[in-house]
């Protein structure tokens, strides 16, 4: 996560895109959260629990030059963090680029509803649907060790 | 096949056709393994095959009319959008009405159809959906399940007014060879046998099969009975006896009891199959599964007729080709559905419908039970067949049908022979029918 965000608007963009994925299910997730990352949760508002854990310099740093900007700009800030926090932990087993595409991939709804069906199926479906889903997920699902059901599986 | 001889040096031969049937396999269900998927996949698939169709159409319909998506609609900006119907219905019974708070009365005799005059449509695609409004989309004719076009545009309050509806209309027709029949041939289309039930009288159904297989003193009728190449028996052929079906264990000799229509129909069976090719699909009374595509009766059923090639258990609906006539129909229950859901003069308007929207069974799987298929929609009709029938009507009718491509369709209501003794039979040379009717006065 943090190696992704070199600099603000990157960092910025990375939230955005988990937000929409990801807000909706930090509530139960955070059920499985457990005490010890509580507790960096309910840390201090002016250090936000995402410096502790990222331990870039990059980021520290910008934070700081950006400390003259408004009181609700880090508010906004440190909750975006803390969500982002809560995503790290959640899918700390290779959630990597690879994982991101698969799951734009399914998020897409061109391709129709993801719950219920393999990565593999949907893809199969889209291409025999006419809709010509990029060859890059193929070739990840079936020739890379990702995870093979979609992004809501066990969790709908 | 044999010929018959009887007391006149002239001998009938029955007439021989081609049959093949390969669409059926769209309907099998052996391939398909249930991982837990919702109906939102097949919705999906039928609203992707629907929705490619019609905007190919959409420019000849209206050229000058953008076409976009229910999200992407403006206040005001006249455009086509392509989704599926929705219609909500007040009186379609809920499952959740079993636990409101508030018991209404429900009444005790359950309506033949929901209808009520505040039922309203609505359009959805996987972007959103949008209530529907102006007088152009009769919600009395649609439901749920249709993909349509609409051209019209948002009002201020948020819904959308129809101008004008397109619907895929029918599809594409194969080539009836001009002149390849020079003599009459029939196809028999029976339905409703439901042996073992109190109404059915056995010899009513010994008729039918001795006319079928030609034992009949009369050479007119022995004639009539030549021309006859293919049945089809289109489901409720038995009927069990359930109030023997108590969910406890059953003695055994209400077991025996159980089988005898079955038994029974597999002996009538052996008599048609040994002298004609006879297709037999299942029906909502017969002992298959539920949903729709229903899967073929298990030939272990039929002991005395399975060993015949000429026998065949069909899926339903059941589609099939003889002497290049494409013949589809199923055993009544898409017909039957749309009755409870909408309204129209006729049972052959409901048919005539579901051939114009080109899908079979729109309102499954909403109230009609139905596989939840991930990659495909097998309801849907891709070639427009020659003859389209439906099993157990109250009674018969028929339509020929036009298309604008100069498509041609037989549509055949075929009523229930314990009820009317009739049965249809199809001449491939014009495609005209005609009732052949048994009658016992005793």
């Amino acid at each position: 996560m943090a190696t992704t965000a070199k600099n603000m608007k990157g960092f910025y963009k990375q939230t955005k895109s988990n937000i929409t994925g990801g807000i909706s299910k930090s509530k139960p997730s955070s059920r499985k959260v457990s005490p010890k990352h509580a507790a960096t949760q309910g840390s201090d508002a002016t250090q936000p629990a995402a410096l502790i854990s990222h331990g870039s310099l990059d980021v520290k740093g910008t934070l700081l030059l950006r400390k003259d900007y408004n009181f609700s700009f880090s508010i906004v800030m440190c909750l975006i963090s803390n969500a982002l926090v809560l995503m790290e932990f959640n899918d700390c087993n290779g959630y990597d680029e690879k994982e991101e595409m698969l799951r734009q991939f399914d998020m897409n709804m061109a391709y129709g509803p993801c719950v219920g069906m393999t990565r593999v199926d949907r893809w199969e479906r889209a291409l025999r649907l006419g809709m010509n889903p990029p060859n890059e997920i193929e070739r990840l699902l079936k020739t890379e060790k990702v995870q093979q059901d979609c992004l809501w599986q066990g969790r709908v | 096949m044999a010929s018959m001889e009887i007391d006149s040096e002239k001998t009938h031969e029955r007439k021989q056709s081609d049959y093949t049937c390969l669409q059926d396999e769209r309907f099998e269900i052996q391939k398909e393994m249930y991982r837990g998927q919702q109906y939102s996949q097949i919705y999906f698939a039928r609203l992707h095959l629907m929705r490619t169709l019609l905007y190919s159409l959409a420019p000849s319909w209206k050229p000058h009319l953008p076409v976009c998506k229910v999200l992407g609609l403006e206040e005001g900006k006249e455009c086509i959008i392509v989704g599926t119907l929705f219609k909500h219905m007040k009186l379609k019974p809920c499952v959740l009405d079993e636990y409101s708070k508030e018991r209404s009365v429900t009444p005790l005799v359950k309506p033949r159809n929901f209808m009520h005059p505040d039922d309203s449509l609505i359009l959805e695609d996987e972007s959103g959906r949008v209530k529907l409004g102006g007088s152009a989309l009769s919600p009395a004719v649609y439901v749920t399940g249709v993909v349509v076009a609409l051209h019209g545009k948002e009002t201020s309050a948020g819904e959308f007014v129809v101008e004008d509806v397109l619907e895929a209309g029918l599809p594409p027709q194969l080539e009836r060879p001009l002149d390849h029949l020079k003599e009459d041939k029939y196809v028999l289309l029976v339905s409703g046998l439901s042996i073992g039930s109190n109404s059915s009288n056995p010899l009513l159904f010994q008729l039918l099969v001795d006319h079928i297989t030609g034992h009949v003193a009369d050479d007119e009728e022995l004639g009539l009975a030549a021309q006859i190449v293919h049945v089809v028996i289109a489901g409720n052929s038995v009927e069990f006896p359930r109030k023997l079906l108590t969910g406890q264990n059953m003695a055994s000799k209400d077991q025996s009891t159980l089988y005898e229509p079955i038994k029974e129909l597999d002996i009538m069976l052996n008599q048609i199959a040994a002298g004609v090719s006879v297709d037999i699909m299942p029906g909502l009374n017969d002992p298959a599964n539920f949903a729709l595509p229903q899967q073929p009766l298990n030939r272990c059923l039929f002991p005395g007729s399975a060993p015949y090639n000429t026998f065949r258990s069909c899926t339903n609906p059941h589609s099939f080709d003889v002497d290049n006539i494409r013949f589809l129909g199923t055993s009544g229950q898409n017909i039957d559905d749309l009755d409870k859901y909408s309204e129209a003069e006729s049972k052959l308007d409901f048919v005539e419908r579901t051939l114009r929207w080109r899908h079979l069974a729109p309102t499954a799987p909403n109230t009609l039970g139905c596989y939840p298929f991930t990659d495909r929609d097998p309801f849907l009709i891709e070639t427009c067949p020659h003859v389209y029938f439906v099993g157990n009507q109250d009674k018969y009718d028929n339509r020929l049908v036009k298309g604008s491509e100069g498509q041609l369709v037989r549509l055949i209501c075929i009523p229930k022979f314990c009820e009317t003794g009739v049965a249809v039979a199809v001449n491939l040379r014009n495609l005209e029918c005609h009732t052949r009717s048994f009658n016992i006065q005793l």
